[in-house]
């Protein structure tokens, strides 16, 4: 499940804290930015985060006629925290409409609804497998070399070795230099006798 | 929700057993009855406030100080850690170690992924006590002796610490690593290691690299929340002597 990036636009702690502990409950992976006010100008701050969903008090939003339905190529989804006093041109201006005086259980399963959606419209699953390109990379990493060797050894630039080290990062979850070299030999990338060499090469 | 001096402690350990390790470094055993916060921190003699403080900041990762920290010693605050360093190094991780050990020992495949976790673990553990030793001999020292300056006042700064001009915002970004490498060793455990027969063998492992893991967050926090302002305070002040 790919991560979501929310926005939350609302002047009020106790509502603010309320969504949040909503979303809380639904389980699925977010990441939040939250504002009190449109400080900045709302494009200026969608291009900024680029939110996936922008939750909304609509009075924030009164002077905009029209919100970005794109940022960057990337579908956004507005949705409107509404109480009775919105009128129904403000609020017909959203995907969707949170009544912040629904129950708990209409609330989560409004928001379940606004999630799948999103996530659908961000269509492409991120993948955890390395491409064969990275694991070329990691299995250098892991036998110790640096950067540059590991760019001159493939051909490629150091700034993309760089690039490469920072997916296979964040598709394994493994962060240190040997926490990689633990993982190639777990998987049988490399061997224990080939990074002994490795260490050798280095004393000497 | 915050701790407060006035619930029973016995309620505290109810609501988050986790601070047991706490209270044992200000020296507080069990048996609180159904003595308040208040009243088993004056039994032992420790300041309230301070305890106050600490044990919110392990309870609850997003607490922020709202007291005035400036009303606590540094001395007061270096004891709490160096308490906490030893039990990483006299407690939790050689209970790590014999963990890993026992696994070794014990498990009837072959035990060359389990060699591998335990080197690992090895490295892992000398870069702490490097971490370690660097707060111990170097932030910790450099503390007290603005402390020690600022309370003998009219005295100079010993040359030295002028001259290396050696600020508190120099260790900061050393924490990286060791946390880094704890993540690592929980996520080789939990995702990479072959499916482990005996695998409830290693979720003691797993629950003892947890407990390290959130207590390192906390010593890191409270450096960050408590330590760090009150050694800022102190250098803008001695600066400000220095100036006069």
């Amino acid at each position: 499940m790919k991560q979501l990036r929310i926005l939350l636009i609302e002047e009020s702690f106790i509502v603010r804290e309320g969504v949040k502990t909503l979303l809380s409950l639904l389980g699925r992976p977010y990441s939040m930015e939250e504002c009190e006010a449109l400080s900045m100008g709302l494009s200026r701050l969608l291009s900024r985060i680029e939110p996936n969903i922008v939750i909304v008090n609509p009075i924030l939003l009164k002077d905009y006629s029209v919100y970005p339905r794109k940022i960057n190529n990337k579908a956004v989804f507005f949705v409107g925290l509404c109480d009775d006093s919105v009128d129904k041109q403000l609020s017909g201006r959203f995907d969707f409409v949170l009544s912040i005086k629904d129950d708990k259980v209409s609330l989560l399963q409004q928001l379940e609804k606004i999630l799948e959606k999103a996530n659908f419209g961000s269509n492409h699953q991120e993948s955890n497998t390395l491409s064969e390109r990275e694991t070329s990379v990691l299995k250098c990493v892991a036998l110790g070399l640096t950067n540059n060797e590991i760019g001159e050894k493939l051909f490629i630039s150091t700034h993309t070795v760089m690039t490469h080290r920072k997916n296979i990062t964040r598709k394994l979850g493994i962060k240190t230099v040997s926490g990689l070299t633990v993982y190639a030999i777990l998987n049988k990338l490399i061997k224990v006798e080939e990074l002994q060499i490795t260490v050798n090469k280095e004393d000497e | 929700m915050r701790i407060q001096k006035d619930l029973k402690m016995a309620d505290v350990i109810h609501m988050n057993h986790h601070l047991l390790h706490v209270i044992n470094r200000f020296g507080i055993q069990l048996g609180f009855g159904d003595n308040t916060v208040e009243e088993v921190c004056r039994n032992y003699n420790v300041n309230l406030d301070f305890f106050l403080e600490i044990v919110n900041t392990y309870h609850d990762p997003t607490y922020f100080p709202l007291g005035d920290l400036q009303k606590f010693p540094a001395s007061m605050l270096i004891r709490y850690l160096q308490k906490t360093h030893q039990f990483y190094l006299e407690v939790k991780i050689p209970e790590i170690e014999v963990a890993i050990q026992n696994l070794i020992d014990n498990v009837a495949f072959e035990a060359d992924h389990l060699h591998l976790l335990k080197d690992f673990f090895n490295n892992y553990k000398n870069e702490l006590t490097d971490h370690i030793n660097k707060e111990e001999q170097r932030v910790y020292p450099y503390a007290l002796a603005l402390e020690h300056q600022l309370a003998n006042e009219g005295h100079l700064l010993e040359e030295g610490l002028v001259k290396a001009n050696y600020s508190i915002h120099d260790y900061e970004e050393d924490h990286d690593d060791v946390e880094s490498k704890l993540f690592d060793l929980k996520n080789i455990i939990i995702k990479y290691l072959p499916s482990p027969l005996e695998s409830v063998r290693f979720n003691s492992i797993l629950h003892e690299l947890f407990e390290l893991e959130k207590d390192l967050n906390n010593h890191g926090h409270i450096e960050d929340l408590i330590l760090i302002p009150i050694v800022e305070r102190m250098e803008s002040e001695v600066a400000h002597r220095i100036a006069k």
